[in-house]
């Protein structure tokens, strides 16, 4: 009998415990409990205004609603990053933006009515393929053994099953995923923050530290070992203009549903770095 | 004695999960998603017509699986307040068009893509987060749903597409604007970018 209380005391830690735990996760949620002030909800412009005589009409109503119930909203935290050089940015970003629509998007409609989609995709796993040193010396200097394990792996299997990388063999047979790690993300697990924003030429949107993860993957990247450098870079063109065909729309969609193309892929960008560090 | 203690302990730790991991969340954007799906694949609908029938279904699916108010509160955060009841009224009308304009054209473009439904966590008490997982012939798309509980219903008040919060993502857009605009501006922007100006 002794025992059954005694369980039932434990249990009821357990379940407290749970019940901190579940708190403890929505507190990054921070709640901000609002009271709206009555200024704040008529518009500036009626302040400065003396028509005070029509405005205590309106108000009663609101402030019954506003004292009744508090209002609650809920609100994430926001990632933000220091824009210092914004007019550089700017500039880069509509250099970046006419690139696309006057010479990437026009080379690669022509380029896809050409070539079918899984041969694009078949290009696509190849230079996949050949980008593997990139994610596995990522993977491992952030002694990520599994995912450097499961690079070696995909690359073995896709270089023979998959054709010297046309097919992701090792996807559809193995259930093997492609890691996407690069230094970038190994400089973010140590710690290092991204210093400011950056959007480059051709390059898109970087920081600093990302910056310099992207000329350390350089170096990493077998395609910058082609000769002559004429062929390098070619290859590398060639690459991009394969990756856009199987995009296509994509960077048109976001500047539709965006309000502010600039800040939504300046957010974008660091919401997505900010979930592959912690990957 | 002990034995049924022993049992009784097992009975109730085997309980702790289905607590846990209630699945309504899970079920409820199931439910939708697969509504959703079940539109795309309906091959009666075909041409510019049928788009647009797929487009008017799909619309009608968003109203019962988003909880537009929610999403606006969100959005907007502490700027919420700024705006008074007429222009909060305006503001989500005018975001909720945006929103629909801007995803309902896209997933009319899928068609076998797969979707996959993983595991729910709990945000907190009345939020939870379920996981799926979009598969194309290319890669595989984690978007996750955040869903939260209004009456007996699960709602969506949030969508995170690799790792991007769309209310987030919004959210730094307004504020930007609402740094140095008028709530008057912002509703302005909004509308001349829905095509009610």
């Amino acid at each position: 009998m002794k025992l059954t209380a005694y369980v039932l005391i434990m249990l009821s830690f357990i379940f407290i415990g749970y019940n901190r735990a579940s708190a403890e996760q929505s507190s990054p949620e921070s709640q901000t409990v609002i009271s709206v002030p009555q200024q704040e909800t008529t518009p500036p412009i009626e302040q400065a205004k003396p028509a005070v005589i029509v405005e205590p009409q309106q108000k009663p109503a609101e402030r019954q609603k506003t004292a009744a119930e508090p209002e609650i909203i809920e609100e994430e935290p926001t990632i933000q990053i220091a824009d210092p050089i914004r007019p550089w940015n700017n500039a880069m970003y509509h250099f970046n933006d006419k690139l696309y629509f006057w010479v990437l998007k026009p080379a690669s409609k022509g380029y896809s009515a050409v070539i079918p989609e899984d041969m694009r995709i078949a290009v696509s796993n190849f230079f996949d393929n050949v980008t593997t040193p990139v994610r596995f010396v990522s993977s491992i200097l952030q002694l990520k053994i599994e995912k450097a394990g499961n690079e070696l792996l995909r690359f073995v299997y896709n270089s023979t099953a998959g054709v010297c990388g046309l097919a992701d063999a090792a996807r559809a047979d193995l259930g093997i995923q492609r890691q996407e790690e690069d230094l970038g993300q190994a400089l973010g697990s140590y710690g290092i923050g991204h210093g400011f924003y950056i959007v480059w030429p051709f390059f898109g949107p970087s920081s600093l530290r990302d910056t310099v993860g992207l000329i350390g993957d350089t170096f990493l990247d077998p395609v910058t070992y082609v000769n002559p450098l004429e062929a390098s870079v070619g290859i590398t063109a060639y690459d991009e203009v394969n990756t856009v065909s199987l995009h296509i729309g994509d960077y048109e969609d976001l500047k539709k549903s965006a309000v502010d193309p600039y800040v939504s892929i300046r957010d974008a960008y660091l919401q997505y770095r900010k979930k592959k560090v912690e990957e | 004695m002990r034995k049924k203690t022993v049992a009784f302990i097992i009975i109730v730790f085997l309980m702790v999960p289905l607590c846990v991991y209630a699945g309504p969340p899970l079920e409820a954007v199931k439910t939708q998603v697969n509504k959703v799906i079940d539109v795309l694949r309906d091959s009666s609908l075909k041409g510019e017509a049928g788009k647009k029938v797929k487009r008017e279904k799909i619309r009608n699916i968003s109203e019962n699986m988003f909880d537009y108010t929610e999403l606006s509160k969100r959005t907007l955060g502490q700027n919420w307040s700024k705006l008074n009841a007429g222009q909060q009224t305006e503001f989500l009308g005018l975001y909720k068009t945006l929103l629909e304009d801007a995803y309902a054209d896209k997933i009319i473009t899928y068609t076998d893509e797969k979707v996959v439904f993983g595991k729910e966590t709990t945000l907190s008490e009345k939020t939870a987060e379920v996981q799926t997982t979009i598969i194309t012939k290319k890669a595989d798309i984690p978007i996750y749903y955040r869903v939260i509980q209004k009456g007996a219903a699960w709602k969506v008040y949030d969508v995170v597409i690799e790792g991007v919060s769309l209310v987030s993502n919004y959210r730094n857009q307004f504020k930007e604007i609402l740094l140095n605009k008028t709530p008057d501006a912002l509703l302005d922007t909004l509308r001349k970018k829905v095509g009610k100006a």
